[in-house]
């Protein structure tokens, strides 16, 4: 999927990667998810790295921000079957944002390497520009 | 989203390369965060996740893309080296993946193993290390205060001293086992004291190996000991004394006794008092056999006032003994018998009595508490003496044959039957004997009052007993059946009914 998104090409793009005297002649897209159980912390990290992309003068892309996922269980409260039936019904909560970029590898890897916040899980996809 | 131009056939391209952040593994820090690679493509990013000592299968178990496949081939050389610098074995396995990096961040430090550690001082030792302490002529001072103040400024209380282990000493105190038993030419002698004292004058010496003997412990020695003495030495009279007492008092036991006990070998100290006393008396045994009446009669030249007066008394001793023996002898015919049966053994005791009987009449048994009486069924039914007919009556609403219930239910007759007596006697009082047909009927009521309430307590604790069947039963119920099914007590029935719903 993370493929098909890319294989769009716009004009300008391409134009710039074949401009080959550069910052850096590999300029790839790079797609960052991040993926958390919190907000708090999902927002701030992906305000971080924004504010870092745009400090590079990088071309972003971001937040977006996908729906919550709602995981849910339902258990019967008792331990024992005796009693009123009461259910507990607990979820938990996943939180996505999707920021692309393109860039070099490892000027991603430099603003990644930066903000890291318990319980965001960062995953990165290169690819070709 | 963007547009599929490949179509259904093939799959699309995938020229793409997913990285995951993932804690370093063995590291103290959870933010301490690298990237991995997550799939499987042949995309290849040169500057993302290139880390040669991390190695990714640990962590991410579909990571396929690891530094180096660990299981293909023998290891590259340079793991190879390292793997044997760190004393592992080299077989083809690589160690280097189980290694933790010690991070100066890391919260772990090295601490020296507990386990091998020197005995701690014993408590009323305090050990000081005084390695600090300079000695010497610097100041050239000697004055006690200022030195002590020094030396107690540059020590430091040790709480654990290692005992320096010198080779030596080691050998030397694996060895001391091994040294006792042999070698007695070396050391000490057991009897060194003796032999010391040997040089010291001949006289004393009888009465120290009389007393020493006592000490000597080994056998052996004194063994030796006893033969070698008179040897060297000229037999004197009172060896030959002694040897004669010594036989006498220890007779033909002497091989048993060389064990030695403190006390016994030595002579009792009346004898060694009478030795010396002897001795002091300075006699000297001429030729001639000389009686105590020699002495008394004063026909010895040279005979003191004591001699004269202990002979005397010998003398006179002797007549009396032999007073007495003549004496005695005629007396022990006459044998005194005592009778067992005294006035005292009249008056009988416990003791006497129980030792008097045996068992094999007397059979004892053993006393325990009383036992509740339990009785199911009352032996003499109170309804047989009542009716005579085979008609079983049942009472109260219950409709229990009453007079067949136990105990409980006896006593309830009984109180039933005192009250109405009771109720008529203090109602003839106050009215006399036209008003009976309204004391019999409050006596029934009372009766029958009295029933109810023992029904209902009955009831109350069957009740009570059963509660505990209908929550096993609801248990039941509840993961087995479906929850709809209400379970009562019904308690008339004595059992559990479920209601359908």
């Amino acid at each position: 999927m993370a493929a098909a998104d890319l294989a769009y090409a716009p004009p300008m793009k391409s134009g710039k990667a074949g401009f080959e005297a550069g910052l850096m002649d590999p300029q790839h897209r790079i797609r960052i998810t991040l993926s958390s159980r919190s907000v708090k912390n999902l927002e701030k990290v992906c305000g971080d790295l924004v504010k870092g992309a745009k400090g590079k003068d990088l071309k972003i892309k971001g937040p977006v921000r996908m729906p919550t996922k709602v995981l849910h269980i339902t258990t019967r409260k008792s331990p024992c079957g005796e009693g009123t039936n009461t259910w507990d019904r607990f979820e938990m909560r996943i939180h996505k944002r999707v920021i692309d970029l393109i860039s070099t590898p490892d000027v991603v890897k430099q603003i990644t390497s930066i903000t890291i916040e318990p319980g965001v899980e960062v995953e990165v996809t290169i690819s070709d520009a | 989203m963007g547009g599929r131009g490949g179509g259904g056939g093939g799959r699309k391209a995938r020229n793409f390369a997913t990285f995951r952040l993932f804690p370093r593994a063995g590291a103290a820090d959870p933010n301490d965060r690298v990237f991995v690679r997550v799939d499987n493509n042949d995309y290849t990013v040169p500057g993302f996740a290139d880390e040669d000592s991390f190695d990714p299968s640990l962590s991410d178990p579909s990571a396929g893309d690891g530094n180096f496949h660990s299981a293909s081939g023998p290891l590259p050389e340079h793991v190879r080296r390292e793997i044997l610098e760190l004393g592992l074995p080299d077989d083809g396995y690589n160690y280097l993946s189980h290694l933790r990096e010690l991070r100066p961040a890391a919260a772990s430090s090295f601490v020296p193993s507990s386990t091998a550690r020197p005995e701690p001082l014993p408590l009323d030792v305090k050990a000081y290390d005084a390695s600090r302490v300079r000695v010497g002529p610097s100041d050239g001072e000697l004055d006690e205060g200022k030195t002590m103040c020094k030396v107690a400024a540059k020590t430091a209380p040790v709480r654990r001293i290692e005992k320096a282990v010198d080779p030596d000493v080691v050998r030397l105190l694996d060895e001391s086992d091994v040294s006792h038993v042999g070698s007695e030419d070396e050391g000490l002698e057991e009897d060194f004291v003796i032999i010391a004292n040997r040089a010291e004058g001949e006289e004393l010496e009888e009465e120290d190996i009389e007393e020493w003997n006592g000490v000597l412990s080994d056998v052996e020695e004194e063994f030796d000991f006893e033969e070698d003495e008179p040897k060297p030495r000229v037999r004197r009279l009172l060896d030959e004394q002694f040897d004669l007492l010594a036989l006498e008092e220890y007779g033909d036991s002497d091989d048993d006794d060389r064990v030695v006990k403190d006390g016994e070998y030595e002579l009792p100290s009346e004898a060694i008092d009478e030795l010396k006393l002897f001795q002091s008396q300075n006699v000297c045994v001429d030729e001639e056999y000389r009686t105590p009446a020699d002495f008394v009669r004063q026909k010895v030249d040279s005979s003191t006032t004591d001699e004269v007066d202990e002979s005397a008394h010998v003398i006179k001793k002797c007549a009396e003994y032999a007073e007495r023996y003549l004496n005695e002898t005629a007396e022990e015919e006459v044998v005194v018998l005592v009778s067992e049966s005294s006035d005292e053994s009249e008056v009988w005791d416990c003791e006497t009595i129980v030792s008097t009987f045996s068992n094999l009449d007397n059979h004892p048994g053993k006393i325990e508490t009383p036992g509740i009486p339990r009785k199911r069924l009352p032996r003499v039914f109170p309804g047989e003496t009542t009716t005579t007919n085979d008609i079983i009556k049942l009472h109260g609403k219950e409709k229990l044959p009453v007079e067949y219930l136990p105990q409980r239910r006896r006593n309830g007759e009984k109180e039933k039957k005192v009250k109405p007596v009771e109720a008529s006697v203090t109602d003839k009082f106050k009215k006399g004997a036209e008003k009976e047909t309204k004391e019999e009927k409050k006596a029934r009521k009372a009766a029958v009052k009295e029933e109810k309430k023992e029904a209902r307590k009955a009831k109350k604790e069957l009740k009570g007993l059963y509660k505990s069947e209908t929550q096993k039963a609801q248990k039941v119920a509840a993961v087995t059946g479906p929850s709809s099914i209400r379970l009562i007590y019904c308690g008339k029935h004595f059992g559990l009914f479920e209601i359908m719903t």
